[in-house]
């Protein structure tokens, strides 16, 4: 991994100025950077650290065939280390010091939130890999991920419908920041405007990192028993806290068919390390799913897997999630609008977004509009099984286009 | 949970316009018909197969059961396959059987499995408990099956339970079917046959059981009868008393798990922070590297004698407090030693050490998860009254918190070394006249520290996550601890630990989890305002 190598590229920054142009060193004019805003450390660094990996293995693929009009990809990674603030911090020195053509980071809304005035300001460009609450349209992000009304709200109404569970009452778990309180708010508005009543559900939420779940599995099992009809529990606890929360759950004997729980934030590498046989139908809903069928996803996790063992890199090469496929997509997508602009300047890559399309893993062919930065994806709903993944238990026909601002919030 | 009451009526109800068709001439289960049911819209018709196939099974032969039996189990794994134009197969091996025959038939290439939806695997949960029934199959799994049947609340045929009942060899399969008989009567129209059934409800004294008497009394053709009625006020009174005892008992005990954690975590740092004086803000990496060490053993364990698999928590005690206390010394007798007289040095220093030993084990491991092996003594838990539910991980913990707390004491209390640590601490200079290696001693009860700290690590493992940073969770905590409980009593820190600990739990069903640490810090610093030593103060010279 090229780390922040600040002597090596001062270094070379001043050979650059001194020399004349002609002379220049043959690699300045043949690279571009795009820098990596994920963290190898604290509660994300097991979700986040593997972002780091992709982007850089994207970059190879586009480094391989040619690269970017005609330069190579350089991807320069930093360590956050799960402190919003920082994010923020590290975002601007990769636009201002390291002068990136293109930001790929964060997973949190809440970095994403701290990183968002460092792009506006220095008219940056990054790439957001995750789902998420929506309410947001900055031209200076690109949301790879779907807003709420194509991705949440799918996966409730299944529940709610009579192939789910025809869940009538919700226990709505969080992890404290903007994410889960605007869905929930999103979802209350959602089961309002159907004639649900407010007694039929109930909101906790628990602080970053949280790991003893015990009185608040207690709590929902007593929401479960009071009666009303099937009960569900959204879950948009986030990092290591989802695993914590399974691990209490499975112990505490609740059964997924008596109290199914759609982890919204919740991916394969999740389970890594628990057994999921007493998981097996929880859900959750993403973009991509390790099992979504076709020949572009098997094709992706063979890269994967020779990319891993090549690289070393410390993570399963057998696991992919959502938001890698998001990050590997956002990849090509610059580098696409780049060669479709000619350019590598921001307001001409922004420019060439309209119209833009990727096949991506998922199956599902990506679109770009003129009218907003969100990517037109797929949805899929998984269900836990005993192998520690997702089946794909529904997906949707084509791709729905992108709402940025819910009606319900 | 009432959904599986509900779900039978509606199928029910659904059952006798989809599926009658022709009047069959024989009642015995129409094999062919249910596997075109289930087969019709891809696995779809699932439910009324379900149906159609419950309310026939009592007439059915043993070779109609173990059949029912063969393609419910088919269904669950998977292996049951359904061709484009609507036909079952059940894959066996490369070869294929006709679903409703069992006899052997080539597989068609447009063969699939339906998908299992939550839905379907709700009713094959209940065909699975409702055959096991009338199956040939042990006593314990009968149990179970009628077990789950009640905990759904699933309607059975009565002449179900009377096959079941007949066919039953075991006191306590019999005895378990005539409760579950007389449960299915809550609905009957004769009057005693409601009051037993009440009782016998009752005596299920969970939330759930509170919940279903409840809809019963909504019920008018329950309130109508004074009998039912006043029989029916009772169980609820009955319930409610021990579902409140449940709770009680259930605030004390994750107060006493949660707080076992805490004092697990404090206990080393009770040793070199309250005896010694040592601000070590590397506790928390000395917790992590338990846990590691702990990984390191299950890993030795899986590939020298995967046997033994499930005994390495037991093996990794000594081995855990062993490697952490010889880290432990380690860093006294190369960092801290030089700086007992400069405590803002120690501090700034055993950050950095805290820094270090993430950053190795990050370099080592990487930053991901550990995956640990639980036991399977350390997964689930027991039902004990209403909706307590002791879990055994947290059990676990309480009594490995109990014994650390009870080994430390007496080791301080009763041996020598115990008592050299303690004259060393209140008055080194004496304790040196009088021939005590005070080096020594500082030595040793900072390995001491670290290696109660490792167990801690070990503790922690099967409930908390496992990566490099995961101690930075608990030092915040530890000190807290140490210092609410009065620098330099263990019997203060185990109080101050329950004491959070319980006011933790307390705190969290009300105001939520953000608050009840907010909460539980101002009384902290209440507390810390009224008795500025802590609860319990040690009288000395220090």
């Amino acid at each position: 991994m090229p780390l922040l190598k600040r002597r090596s590229l001062l270094a070379g920054a001043a050979a650059t100025l001194a020399a004349p142009a002609i002379i220049r060193p043959a690699w300045a004019a043949d690279t571009v950077k795009i820098g990596c805003l994920f963290s190898s450390s604290g509660t994300m660094a097991n979700l986040e650290g593997r972002l780091n990996y992709i982007t850089q293995m994207a970059a190879d693929e586009i480094n391989a065939s040619g690269g970017v009009l005609g330069r190579q990809i350089e991807v320069v990674t930093t360590n956050p280390n799960s402190d919003w603030p920082t994010y923020a911090q590290m975002g601007r020195q990769l636009l201002q010091e390291q002068k990136v053509a293109a930001l790929f980071g964060c997973w949190t809304s809440v970095a994403r939130k701290s990183v968002l005035p460092v792009v506006e300001q220095n008219d940056g460009l990054l790439f957001y890999p995750l789902h998420f609450e929506g309410d947001e349209n900055s031209k200076n992000v690109v949301y790879l991920n779907s807003p709420p009304a194509s991705s949440v709200l799918p996966a409730v109404d299944y529940l709610m419908s009579g192939d789910g569970v025809s869940a009538k009452r919700f226990f709505m778990l969080g992890t404290d920041y903007v994410w889960p309180r605007t869905i929930n708010k999103i979802l209350k508005g959602y089961w309002k405007s159907k004639g649900i009543p407010e007694s039929a559900w109930q909101e906790q939420y628990v602080p970053f990192g949280f790991s003893n779940f015990q009185s608040m599995v207690n709590q929902i099992r007593s929401f479960a028993s009071q009666g009303g009809g099937q009960p569900i529990v959204v879950l948009t606890v986030v990092g290591s806290s989802i695993a914590d929360f399974l691990r209490e759950y499975s112990n505490q004997g609740i059964q997924p068919t008596d109290l199914p729980v759609l982890g919204l934030d919740m991916v394969e590498a999740d389970l890594e390390g628990l057994n999921t046989a007493s998981l097996v139908g929880n859900l959750n809903c993403w973009a991509y799913l390790q099992n979504a069928p076709g020949p572009r996803n098997q094709k992706f996790l063979a890269d994967w897997a020779s990319y891993v063992q090549k690289s070393g890199a410390p993570y399963s090469p057998h696991v992919a999630i959502d938001p890698m496929v998001s990050t590997y997509d956002g990849v090509h997508i610059w580098a696409n609008a780049a060669k479709k602009a000619g350019s590598f300047d921001v307001p001409e890559v922004r420019a060439a977004f309209a119209g833009l399309e990727f096949p991506d893993p998922s199956g599902y062919t990506l679109k770009m509009t003129a009218a907003n930065n969100y990517v037109a994806r797929g949805v899929f709903i998984g269900s836990i099984n005993a192998n520690q993944g997702f089946d794909v238990l529904w997906q949707s026909k084509g791709t729905p286009t992108p709402v940025p601002y819910s009606q319900y919030s | 949970m009432r959904f599986g009451l509900k779900a039978g009526a509606a199928l029910a109800a659904a059952l006798t316009c989809l599926v009658m068709g022709p009047v069959r001439a024989e009642a015995a289960p129409d094999r062919t018909a249910i596997v075109n049911e289930v087969c019709a819209q891809g696995g779809q018709g699932l439910p009324q197969a379900a149906d159609q196939l419950l309310t026939e099974l009592p007439s059915a032969t043993p070779d109609d059961v173990s059949w029912a039996n063969r393609v419910v189990g088919a269904f669950s794994h998977r292996q049951l396959l359904c061709s484009a134009d609507g036909h079952g197969y059940i894959a066996n091996g490369a070869a294929g059987l006709d679903a409703a025959t069992l006899v052997p038939a080539k597989l068609p290439d447009d063969a699939a499995a339906p998908f299992l939806s939550l839905r379907a695997r709700i009713v094959l949960e209940r065909m699975e408990a409702a055959l096991a029934l009338v199956s040939p199959v042990a006593p314990e799994r009968k149990l179970a099956a009628l077990d789950t049947l009640q905990q759904h609340n699933d309607s059975v045929p009565m002449a179900l339970v009377t096959m079941a009942i007949a066919q039953s060899h075991d006191a306590d399969v019999t005895r378990a079917l005539r409760r579950f008989g007389v449960l299915q009567g809550l609905h009957a129209p004769d009057t005693a046959q409601r009051v037993a059934a009440i009782r016998d409800l009752s005596q299920d004294t969970t939330s759930d059981t509170l919940g279903q008497l409840r809809s019963l009394r909504d019920d008018p053709s329950y309130a109508s009868d004074p009998s039912v009625a006043a029989a029916l006020d009772a169980g609820i009174a009955h319930v409610q008393l021990w579902v409140r005892v449940g709770n009680v008992l259930a605030l004390l005990y994750n107060g006493l798990s949660a707080g076992s954690i805490l004092f697990m975590s404090a206990i080393g740092l009770a040793v070199i922070f309250g005896l010694m004086g040592v601000i070590n803000l590397a506790q928390g990496e000395l917790i992590m590297i338990g846990a590691y060490t702990a990984y390191c053993v299950q890993q030795v364990v899986r590939a020298v004698a995967p046997a033994y698999i499930s005994l390495y928590p037991i093996l990794a005690i000594p081995l855990v407090f062993l490697v952490t206390a010889a880290i432990g010394i380690i860093i006294e007798a190369t960092v801290i030693r030089h700086l007992y007289r400069r405590p803002l040095m120690t501090l700034l220093a055993t950050w950095g050490i805290s820094l270090l030993l993430i950053n190795l084990v990050r370099v080592g491991f990487g930053p991901q998860n550990l995956k640990f092996i639980t036991p399977s003594y350390l997964t689930g838990g027991v039902s004990v009254v209403g909706d307590f539910f002791v879990t055994w991980n947290h059990l676990a913990a309480i009594i490995f918190a109990v014994l650390a707390f009870l080994g430390t004491l007496a080791l301080l209390r009763l041996t020598s070394l115990g008592l050299f640590i303690r004259g060393v601490t209140q008055n080194r200079d004496m304790a040196g006249c009088i021939g005590v290696s005070a080096r020594t001693i500082d030595m040793l009860a900072f390995g001491f520290g670290a290696g109660l700290a490792g167990l801690a690590g070990l503790a922690v493992a099967p409930i908390y996550n496992v990566n490099p940073s995961m101690g930075t969770d608990f030092i915040i905590d530890s000190f807290m601890v140490v210092v609410l409980g009065g620098v330099g009593s263990l019997v203060g820190t185990a109080i101050a630990a329950f004491g959070i600990g319980l006011v933790n739990v307390g705190i969290e069903p009300f105001y939520g989890a953000v608050a009840a640490k907010v909460i539980a810090l101002l009384l902290i610093i209440a507390i810390i305002q009224w008795r500025p030593e802590g609860l319990i103060a040690i009288k000395g010279r220090r």
